[in-house]
């Protein structure tokens, strides 16, 4: 058993230690020590396949739902390390949300859809209601969806469908939010206001936003980090990062030289 | 404009639209249209054998049909009375969809969910044998493990039994298909919002495959009300609805297997009556399963984006 944290834990929310992500013995993620404090938004930019999404289903343990892939190194939330035995990756994700690049709203209404999480751990009529309206707040989309909030969430356009799964992620009150490109498949409408619900966000949550848009990482982040074949090059203030990398295969990457 | 297009030389092909026809390209066009009256017509020689079954049986057992005859519980055997062979016959499906339900559902939910690539594919291909299997072997099996082995002897239980080892890999096929094809994300999504394995099947897995585990339940009812042997090998021919596990009891389709040869006589009419039936039955629950899956799809509409 590892001791619960105290309540005056001040070090960083979540960190990595030498986590390396395995596939078949080939190493897709290779010794990243990240660490990510609270009220942040760390952006993890990278060409594709540089194992940007790999790392960020690893910080809440859905790497495991991939058969095939195997974790080395430990990952640190609050001070105990999420892989270890006799930690539930259930209660993990309870903490550690995620939301994907594509909406996955749920066959169900707008309500039930925000009310997921909390009804899987039984709370009351009251709370969920409370909660509910809270998370959509939050994330946005309040606004528009509270005259109906009984309407089949698959009625809800692509971006209004991706801020309800923010809010679904956001009504169980995690401490870290995981975005894996949250906006890749939203047109620039959405992704503007998805972008100002993420900004939002930072100030109450741990963010991690894995992007392949160097601009957007410029608008919402105020940290970046940059993986290129599954190695972490340089992290560091979004400003000095994309201005002055220092590193020559970050400025090939912000400057489009390759993508 | 003409200029433009004369000064143009080196295209090969005709500007004039009616000229640049070739003779193949005519043959095509002709073939294509050709094709569009003869695969019509190949359907209809497909569907004609069936068409004159249906016209067949129904022209030898409408006349002799009445409501009488199909609520009467009177002895089959020496009138034309349907009541106990149709309520003998619901018996046993509903007994039997009740253990292939059971088993097919949690043995699919397993497959798809929970158990690795190898085991699976391994059950994968067994529920594949004994769906091919012959019905007569199945039969057999139920006779000599239920009947003799189990020594239920030839019993109503015996015969829902083997019936439902028939009916278990239609609706184990259609569960662990309907797992399967529930689109990553959205099973992503629910594990990521903190679901526990139970949690993602009863309130995310089974709403979106639910109409396709009750097409395969209805399919497999539809198959199970059509088979004989699994019946006529393991259940001893009775008179009466069975009033116990044990006791015998018949089947409609029994009622065909054993009128089917006679000289004309009740036998023969009521063979003809109950295969009437049987195919009223089957088409009845072929489209009700369209029906009632379509309205429970508009519901996902979207989801698979």
């Amino acid at each position: 058993m590892i001791a619960a944290p105290s309540p005056a834990f001040d070090g960083p929310v979540l960190s990595t230690r030498n986590l390396s992500v395995l596939a078949k013995g080939k190493p897709i993620l290779d010794n990243v020590n990240l660490d990510f404090g609270p009220k942040s938004l760390t952006a993890v930019i990278g060409p594709s396949g540089c194992g940007k999404t790999t790392f960020i289903r690893s910080l809440n343990r859905m790497v495991e739902l991939t058969p095939g892939l195997s974790v080395r190194g430990s990952i640190l939330y609050l001070g105990q390390n999420i892989y270890d035995r006799s930690v539930n990756p259930v209660l993990v994700r309870r903490r550690i949300g995620m939301v994907f690049q594509r909406p996955t709203v749920f066959p169900m209404s707008v309500f039930e859809n925000a009310a997921f999480g909390l009804r899987l751990v039984h709370e009351d009529e009251d709370t969920i209601d409370r909660e509910v309206t809270e998370a959509l707040r939050r994330a946005g989309l309040w606004e528009e969806v509270k005259d109906d909030l009984n309407r089949p969430a698959l009625s809800l356009s692509g971006g209004q469908q991706q801020r309800l799964c923010i809010a679904r992620a956001l009504a169980v009150q995690p401490r870290v939010l995981l975005l894996d490109e949250p906006t890749s498949a939203l047109d620039p409408m959405a992704t503007q206001r998805v972008e100002a619900t993420m900004q939002r966000l930072k100030e109450d949550f741990v963010l991690i936003l894995v992007t392949h848009n160097v601009g957007q990482a410029a608008r919402v982040s105020d940290r970046v980090a940059f993986l290129h074949t599954g190695k972490l090059i340089e992290v560091g203030k979004t400003g000095e990062i994309l201005e002055r990398p220092r590193e020559p295969l970050t400025e090939q990457f912000i400057t489009g030289r390759f993508t | 404009m003409t200029t433009a297009l004369a000064s143009t030389p080196s295209l090969a092909i005709s500007e004039d639209l009616r000229r640049g026809e070739t003779a193949r390209l005519r043959w095509r066009t002709g073939f294509d249209r050709w094709m569009g009256w003869i695969l019509p017509l190949l359907f209809l020689v497909a569907i004609l054998p069936i068409l004159d079954l249906v016209y067949y049986i129904g022209a030898k057992a409408l006349p002799t049909m009445s409501w009488t005859v199909l609520t009467s519980t009177g002895d089959y055997q020496i009138h034309d009375a349907l009541g106990v062979p149709i309520e003998s016959t619901f018996l046993f499906v509903l007994s039997a969809t009740l253990i292939s339900v059971a088993l097919g559902l949690f043995g699919g939910v397993a497959t798809a969910e929970f158990l690795s690539e190898r085991v699976a594919s391994w059950i994968r291909m067994s529920a594949n044998l004994l769906a091919g299997m012959p019905s007569v072997i199945v039969g057999y099996f139920g006779y000599f493990a239920l009947c003799i082995y189990f020594g239920w002897g030839l019993s109503f239980i015996a015969g829902v039994f083997t019936l439902s080892f028939f009916m278990t890999p239609y609706i184990f096929r259609t569960a662990d298909l309907a797992f399967s094809s529930i689109p990553r994300p959205i099973r992503e999504a629910a594990y990521g919002s903190g679901a526990r394995p139970t949690q993602y099947i009863l309130r995310i897995g089974t709403p979106i495959a639910f109409p396709q585990i009750l097409t395969g339940v209805f399919l497999a009812m539809a198959i199970g009300v059509g088979e004989t042997a699994p019946i006529v090998l393991t259940v001893e021919p009775g008179l009466l609805v069975p009033n116990s596990l044990f006791a015998p009891a018949t089947y409609m389709t029994a009622l065909i297997w054993t009128g089917f040869n006679q000289p004309p006589s009740v036998a023969l009419t009521v063979a003809f009556q109950a295969a009437f039936l049987i195919i009223v039955v089957v088409i009845v629950l072929n489209v009700a399963v369209r029906f009632v899956a379509a309205q429970y799809r508009k519901r996902l509409e979207g989801l698979y984006q």
